[in-house]
C-alpha cells in the first residue's frame, strides 16, 4: 500500500484492537498458523462468499467527514411548522454535550447488571416519575420505540387483558378516533390484524361502543390541534367495560388536565419535544403510563426501587419475569430494545427546567399560537379549532394560497406540506 | 395546519402572517403574544390544576453547574465502554467511533422533520439509498427496509413479509413457524405477534439444530408451514455445517427461512444470509454496525430480503409504496433515521476489506480467549474443528455442586475486577457467553481472562475448604467503597482480596455503587417512581 492508500485505510486500524504482532502471538496461543486457517476451520467452505462485498469506502475519518458535509448540504433545514408528533425544541447544551455526545452515557448496555448501572437507572426512574406526573397516571415504563409502537402496545395489552382465552375472543374491537396522527393509524393497521383485533376507525362523538369493544384510542390534543373534553366518551367506554388509551403530548399536559384525571386508563405518546432533536424521525423515546391494575402487564422495561444486600436503597429493572426471555411464545410483546438514551435526555430536560420552566415553555408556545390565530383572524383567516395548544388549523380557500406557495420563501417553506 | 413549538419566535409569527397577507392583500395589524389574553385557547374545564414534578430532583438542578455535576455524578456510577470491555455475547459491544457519531448532532441531519417535503431531505435520500444497497449486498439480498427501530421489530416486520408472501399466493393457511429451542426469546414472541403458531424444535447435544427433528416437524406440517426462524451462527456461537441443508428442507416444504441477524458480526465479508439460503434477515445496526447501545436503546433493526419478499417490505403513509407493501411497523418512514448515519460511516470508513478484517478479528479474539480459558473452564459447544465463531459459552454449572457457586456469583464478582459480566444464562442457564468483538486489543482480552482465571482460583479455594462456603468474595460480590472503608470488616478474606484482587485493578478501580441487588424484594414491593425524600431517611 502506498502512503495514500494507507491513509484511506487508516480507520480499520482505529476500529480493530489487536496489532499485527499481537495477532501472531494470539494465533500461536490458539495453535493455528494463520488467520486464514482459523477462518477456514471455523466457517464451512460450502457457505463462504465467492465474491468480495461491494460497498463504499474505505475512507479516512477526515475524508469521510468532508464528503459527508457535501451530502449534508443537500438537506435543507427550514423552520418546520409540521408538528404531528415531532417538534423543534431546544436541547440544552449541557445535556447535548454531557449526555447525547458523551460515551459515558451512550455506550452502556441495557442495565441488566444493576450494581454497575445505578446512574442511568436513576435517570430512567426520573423519566418514569416525570411521565407519571405529567400524565396523571401512577405507573410508567422506561420508554418504548415510538408513538405508533406505544399505541400498538397499548392496544395489545388491553386486548390480552380482556380476552384471556384467545380461542374465545369476546371483545375483538378497538375503536380508533379518526383524528389521531396518520402514522399511528398506519402502525395500528399493521399490528391489529395478525393478533385478531378488529380496528374500527371513526369519530369519537358519534361512535356507539358496545360490549364487543375492549378499548379505544383518542389523541389529546388531536392531529388537527383540537383540545376536546373526552370525559363523557371515557365514561361511556367504561360503562361497556372498554378501556381508553389517550395519545398525548407531555408539553401540552403542563397546561391541560392530564389523562389520568380525565379517567383514561393508558396514556402514550412521544417524549421527543422534551429536548430531543427531530432527527428525521428518531431516535426518540415514546412513553407509556397506566393505572396500577395493569402494572404487571405493561410492555417494555420498568425500573423499580429495591434494596441491596446491605439493605440500602438501589434500583434495577423490575418484573423481568414478564419478559420474552422467560415467557417466549407466551409473551404478549416482543419489546426488547427501548430508547434509554433519549428517555434520559427527556428526563434531564425536565429536571433542568423543572415544573415552572416547563410551564413557561408551554405557555409561551401557546401564547404565540394564540397571537397567530388572532392576527390571522384580523386579516381574514379564521382557524377551525377554537381550543388548541400549539397547533391551529386555518380555514381558507386553499387554491390561491397553494399557488402562492409554489415558490415559498425559505422561512415558511415547511408550512406548505401540511396545508394540503 | 400550523404547529408552533419551543423555538418559535415573534418574528416567525410575522413571517407566517406575511404569507397569508400576500395572498389576500391584507394589511397586518401589529400585535404581540404579550398583548393577547392569557390563554383563552385552552378550555377552562381542561385547564390543569394539579401540580407536577414536585420531587426535589426536579427542583434542585437549575444552574448549569448543578446540572453538569448531577450528570457526572450519575455517569460515574455506570460502567461503560470508556471503562472496560463489555463482552456481552450476542450483543456485539464494539467501538462506537466518535467520527461515526459526530454528524448525528449536525443540524443538517438532526433538525429535519420526518414528514418534511422530499426536496428538503435529498442528503438523507442519498444516505438511505446507499445504505440500503450496501446492506443488501452485505447480506446477499435484493432489497432492504430501514424502517424497523429494533431487532425485535425487524423480526416482526420480516415475519409479516413472509405472511404477506403466502397470503399473496393464496396460501394464507401457512401459519406455522418452526423455531429451534436455542433461539432468542424475542423470536417466538415476534412470531406470535405476527399471527403465527410456534412449533419448537430440538437441538442436539452439541447445541446444533437437530436436523432429524426439524425434518420431522417440517414434513408433518408441510401444508401449514410458513417458515423457520434460525440464528446463524447459532446462539451457541457455532457455524452449523447443516445450515444449507436446513434451508433447503424448509423450502422443499413450502416455507421460507427467516435468519436472525444478531450474530451477523461473525458473517460480514465471509458469508451471508442470502448465500446460506435464507429469504429474509434483520440486522441489529446497534450490534454489527456500530450504533451505540445507549444504555438500553436506541437501536435499529433493518430487514433485508430476497426478490420473493421485496414487494412486501413495509410502506408508510408518508411515502409512495409498492401496492403489495405491508403497513408501517414504525411511526417514522425510515425509523430512527439520524442514527443510520453511524452505520453509514462504519461501512464507508472501513470499506469491504476493513469489514471483512473486522469479522476475522472478532473470530480471532473469541478463539484466543477460549484458548486461554479452556483448561480451567468447560467451554460448551464448538465447531467440528474445535473453534468457535465470534463468541463462546463458559459453563459455570459444575461449581454449584463443588462450591455452591452460581453463574450470578461469577457475574457479580467480575464487577470487583472492573468488568461487566458477559451474557448471563443465555442461551444456556448457568453459563456465561463471551463476545469480545474485534475492537478489543490483546491486553484487554488478557485482563479479562486473568480476572476469570483468578475467580476460578477463588472457587478452587472454596472447593478445597480453604474459603468459607457462604462468606467468600464471590458470594459477597460486588464490594463497595463504603464497606471497604468501614471500620468493621468481618469477612474471613482481606479487604485487598475483596476489591484489588489483581494488580491492574488497583491501578484503575471502578467502584460498583451498591452491593448486590435484591430483585425479589423490589418485585414484591413495587415502587417505580422517585420515592418521597422521607423514605430515604428511613432506609
Amino acid at each position: 500500500m502506498t502512503l495514500f492508500e494507507q491513509q484511506q485505510n487508516e480507520f480499520s486500524g482505529r476500529h480493530i484492537g489487536p496489532r499485527e504482532a499481537e495477532i501472531s502471538s494470539m494465533l500461536e496461543k490458539i495453535g493455528i498458523n494463520s488467520l486464514d486457517e482459523l477462518i477456514n476451520q471455523t466457517i464451512p467452505a460450502s457457505i463462504r462468499l465467492k465474491e468480495p462485498m461491494q460497498t463504499g469506502g474505505p475512507m479516512s475519518e477526515f475524508e469521510y467527514l468532508s464528503s459527508l458535509k457535501k451530502i449534508a448540504a443537500q438537506n435543507k433545514v427550514f423552520r418546520s411548522y409540521i408538528g404531528q408528533g415531532y417538534y423543534n425544541n431546544i436541547t440544552p447544551s449541557v445535556i447535548l454535550r454531557n449526555v447525547f455526545e458523551n460515551p459515558g452515557w451512550y455506550t452502556q448496555y441495557t442495565p441488566y447488571q444493576a450494581e454497575i448501572a445505578q446512574g442511568r437507572l436513576e435517570s430512567l426512574l426520573n423519566f418514569q416519575t416525570m411521565v407519571c406526573d405529567l400524565t396523571g397516571l401512577p405507573i410508567a415504563n422506561a420508554s418504548l420505540l415510538d408513538e405508533g409502537t406505544a399505541a400498538a402496545e397499548a392496544m395489545s395489552m388491553l386486548f390480552n387483558h380482556k380476552n384471556k382465552d384467545h380461542d374465545h375472543i369476546s371483545a375483538p374491537k378497538f375503536f380508533v378516533d379518526e383524528n389521531i396522527f396518520e402514522q399511528t393509524k398506519d402502525v395500528l393497521l399493521t399490528r391489529a390484524t395478525p393478533i385478531g383485533v378488529e380496528l374500527v376507525i371513526g369519530n369519537y362523538q358519534t361512535v356507539v361502543l358496545d360490549e364487543q369493544y375492549f378499548g379505544a384510542l383518542l389523541q389529546y390534543p388531536d392531529k388537527n390541534g383540537v383540545i376536546a373534553d373526552y370525559r363523557s366518551f371515557i365514561n361511556a367506554a367504561h360503562a361497556q367495560h372498554a378501556q381508553v388509551v389517550m395519545a398525548t403530548d407531555l408539553l401540552a399536559l403542563c397546561l391541560l388536565t392530564p389523562p389520568g384525571e380525565l379517567g383514561a386508563d393508558i396514556a402514550i405518546g412521544n417524549a421527543q419535544r422534551l429536548g430531543v432533536p427531530m432527527g428525521f424521525g428518531g431516535p426518540h423515546a415514546a412513553f407509556f403510563a397506566t393505572k396500577d391494575e395493569f402494572k404487571r402487564n405493561i410492555p417494555g422495561r420498568i425500573i423499580g426501587v429495591s434494596v441491596d444486600a446491605k439493605g440500602n436503597r438501589c434500583l434495577r429493572m423490575a418484573l423481568q419475569t414478564r419478559e420474552q426471555h422467560i415467557r417466549r411464545e407466551k409473551a404478549t410483546s416482543n419489546i426488547c430494545t427501548a430508547q434509554a438514551l433519549l428517555a434520559n435526555m427527556a428526563a434531564m430536560y425536565t429536571i433542568y427546567h423543572g415544573a415552572e420552566g416547563l410551564k413557561k415553555i408551554a405557555t409561551r408556545t401557546s401564547l404565540l399560537a394564540q397571537q397567530l390565530s388572532q392576527q390571522l383572524k384580523a386579516i381574514g383567516y379564521n382557524n377551525e379549532n377554537s381550543f388548541y395548544f400549539d397547533t391551529i388549523r386555518v380555514a381558507m380557500d386553499s387554491i390561491d394560497v397553494l399557488k402562492k406557495m409554489q415558490k415559498p420563501t425559505k422561512s415558511i417553506s415547511a408550512i406548505k406540506r401540511t396545508m394540503f | 395546519m400550523i404547529s408552533l413549538d419551543e423555538t418559535t419566535t415573534q418574528q416567525n409569527i410575522q413571517d407566517i402572517l406575511k404569507v397569508f397577507a400576500s395572498v389576500n392583500k391584507a394589511e397586518i395589524k401589529a400585535s404581540s403574544a404579550l398583548s393577547v389574553t392569557m390563554l383563552d385557547n385552552i378550555p377552562s374545564a381542561l385547564t390543569r390544576t394539579s401540580s407536577y414534578l414536585t420531587h426535589p430532583v426536579f427542583n434542585s438542578h437549575r444552574s448549569e453547574t448543578q446540572m453538569m455535576r448531577y450528570l457526572k455524578y450519575l455517569e460515574n456510577k455506570d460502567l461503560s465502554l470508556n471503562t472496560s470491555m463489555i463482552s456481552l455475547g450476542s450483543c456485539t459491544m464494539k467501538l462506537n467511533a466518535a467520527t461515526q457519531l459526530i454528524p448525528v448532532s449536525w443540524p443538517a441531519f438532526n433538525s429535519i422533520h420526518p414528514l418534511a417535503p422530499a426536496d428538503q431531505w435529498k442528503g438523507y435520500q442519498q444516505i438511505i439509498r446507499e445504505l440500503e444497497q450496501w446492506l443488501s449486498n452485505i447480506t446477499g439480498f435484493a432489497a432492504t427496509s430501514l424502517q424497523p427501530n429494533s431487532g425485535a421489530q425487524g423480526e416482526y416486520a420480516g415475519l409479516l413479509t413472509i405472511r404477506a408472501y403466502h397470503a399473496d399466493r393464496n396460501e394464507a393457511h401457512r401459519n406455522i413457524i418452526l423455531i429451534p429451542i436455542s433461539a432468542h426469546g424475542t423470536n417466538p414472541a415476534s412470531a406470535v405477534m405476527a399471527g403465527f403458531k410456534v412449533v419448537v424444535t430440538k437441538c442436539d447435544e452439541a447445541g446444533n439444530i437437530d436436523v432429524e427433528d426439524l425434518k420431522a416437524h417440517a414434513e408433518k406440517h408441510k401444508d401449514q408451514l410458513a417458515g423457520l426462524m434460525v440464528t446463524y451462527p447459532s446462539t451457541h456461537g457455532v457455524f452449523e455445517e447443516s445450515i444449507k441443508e436446513i434451508c433447503d428442507l424448509i423450502h422443499a416444504n413450502g416455507g421460507l427461512v427467516y435468519m436472525d441477524g444478531a450474530n451477523m458480526n461473525a458473517q460480514v465479508g465471509l458469508t451471508s444470509p442470502g448465500n446460506i439460503g435464507a429469504d429474509v434477515c434483520h440486522l441489529n445496526l446497534h450490534k454489527t454496525f456500530a450504533i451505540p447501545h445507549g444504555g438500553g436503546g436506541p437501536g435499529m433493526g433493518p430487514i433485508c430480503v430476497n426478490d420473493k419478499l421485496a414487494p412486501y417490505l413495509p410502506g408508510h403513509v408518508a411515502l409512495k409504496n409498492s401496492t403489495k407493501a405491508i403497513h408501517a411497523v414504525s411511526a417514522a418512514p425510515y425509523g430512527s433515521a439520524s442514527i443510520l448515519l453511524i452505520s453509514y460511516a462504519y461501512i464507508k470508513m472501513l470499506g469491504a476489506q476493513g469489514m471483512k478484517r473486522s469479522t476475522e478479528i472478532a473470530i480471532l479474539n473469541a478463539n484466543y480467549m477460549k484458548a486461554r480459558l479452556h483448561k480451567d473452564f468447560k467451554i460448551l459447544y464448538a465447531g467440528k474443528n474445535g473453534t468457535c465463531a465470534h463468541e463462546f459459552i463458559v459453563d459455570l454449572r459444575p461449581f454449584k455442586q463443588t462450591a455452591g457457586i452460581e453463574a450470578e456469583d461469577v457475574a457479580k464478582r467480575l464487577m470487583d475486577y472492573n468488568f461487566h459480566a458477559p451474557t448471563l444464562s443465555f442461551p444456556v442457564a448457568g453459563t456465561i457467553m463471551i463476545e469480545p468483538t474485534e475492537s478489543e486489543d490483546k491486553a484487554e482480552l488478557d485482563r479479562f481472562c486473568d480476572a476469570l482465571l483468578q475467580i476460578r482460583k477463588e472457587i478452587a479455594q472454596i472447593e478445597a475448604g480453604q474459603s468459607d462456603k457462604s462468606d467468600n468474595p464471590l458470594k459477597n460480590a460486588p464490594h463497595t467503597q463504603q464497606e471497604i472503608a468501614a471500620s468493621d470488616w468481618s469477612h474471613p478474606y482481606s479487604r485487598q482480596e475483596a476489591v484489588f484482587p489483581l494488580d491492574y485493578v488497583a491501578h484503575q478501580k471502578f467502584w460498583p455503587s451498591v452491593n448486590r441487588v435484591n430483585n425479589t424484594y423490589g418485585d414484591r414491593n413495587l415502587v417505580c417512581t422517585c420515592e418521597p425524600v422521607s423514605s430515604y431517611a428511613d432506609a
